[in-house]
């Protein structure tokens, strides 16, 4: 993905060349998506809601300062628009209480259940108060780059890590067994299926 | 990104689990729904905005003239106030403590045509 694209096509837009748009949702249409799907779990909503972030990237392009790239940019603009959007509507969810937890280390060679332990991780995480969940989210979208995740939020980076320490706290109070289930595991089992591109 | 995915911890193990999605493609039809949108936004003409400068005559006079009018109802009230004792007010009519009740629907007059004026030159939209 190259920043030198991504500044060619906005010269394009903003000289008045709309299709060279097409080059930008073509290039960012991954990230954007998963991001809103990490968001809400819901692919239908995700891409509603990717494509609204790309429409406001539309609108606004002409105030991108070029002062950080054009990805952080984009990303703190999505983060906007998934947050106004899961106020305006919330993703309809189970109390983090509520979430079951996987189950216990006899069960482990059976792949549904592994399935169900991540599922059962990442529906928790869409459990989490609001305050928490954003974080969690954004710094596992990052792949981990807690710098990044404050970025896409407009916080300072202390603020997230320690937003992010609480909701990771929450997360293993809710699991407390998952460290004896997840060294049981193969470690094939949890590698990413595909980096997310940025 | 390499991880220790054996680590016993919990957050090793959420780190793990959270790190490690799936990655989603988007449909075929995003792209095109998407440009299609973007081209709908592209073709829909730009709201005009307020003509600030030609209606700014207009509001300077109407700013004037309303200003003026303050002025005018403020002199006349301090000078006619010792004069009008309340029962005067309720019995007699004072036509000359009233005479420049004239200036001021005139001033009043001056202010609507300049507002109805400015309207007509902005084409009806604006304010109000």
């Amino acid at each position: 993905m190259s920043a030198e694209e991504d500044l060619a096509d906005v010269k394009r837009v903003l000289a008045g060349e709309a299709q060279a748009f097409e080059g930008i949702v073509r290039r960012w249409q991954g990230p954007l998506v998963n991001m809103a799907w990490r968001y809400c779990r819901d692919r239908g909503r995700a891409e509603e809601m990717a494509q609204e972030a790309f429409l406001r990237a539309w609108r606004g392009l002409a105030g991108w300062r070029r002062e950080s790239s054009f990805s952080t940019w984009l990303f703190a603009l999505a983060a906007n628009v998934f947050r106004s959007e899961l106020q305006r509507i919330p993703v309809v969810n189970v109390p983090l209480e509520d979430v079951a937890e996987p189950a216990g280390p006899a069960r482990q060679h059976d792949d549904l259940v592994e399935t169900q332990a991540q599922a059962s991780v990442r529906r928790a995480v869409l459990a989490l108060p609001h305050l928490y969940r954003e974080p969690v989210v954004l710094y596992y979208f990052h792949e981990m780059d807690v710098a990044a995740a404050a970025r896409s939020m407009g916080l300072p980076e202390g603020t997230v890590k320690a937003r992010l320490a609480r909701g990771r706290e929450l997360l293993r109070k809710r699991f407390p067994h998952l460290g004896e289930m997840h060294s049981a595991l193969p470690s094939s089992a949890l590698e990413p299926k595909k980096e997310v591109t940025q | 990104m390499k991880r220790n995915l054996n680590s016993k911890t919990d957050d090793g193990a959420i780190d793990a689990i959270l790190a490690s999605e799936e990655e989603l493609i988007p449909s075929s039809g995003f792209l095109a729904a998407t440009m299609e949108r973007v081209r709908e936004e592209a073709a829909t003409p730009q709201p005009i905005p307020f003509p600030w400068l030609r209606a700014s005559p207009g509001i300077v006079l109407v700013a004037g003239v309303l200003g003026w009018c303050g002025i005018e109802l403020a002199r006349v009230g301090f000078t006619k106030a010792p004069e009008i004792s309340i029962a005067q007010v309720h019995v007699t009519a004072n036509w000359s403590a009233l005479a420049p009740a004239g200036w001021v629907a005139v001033a009043l007059g001056v202010s609507l045509i300049s507002w109805l004026l400015s309207r007509k030159l902005a084409g009806g939209s604006g304010l109000l």
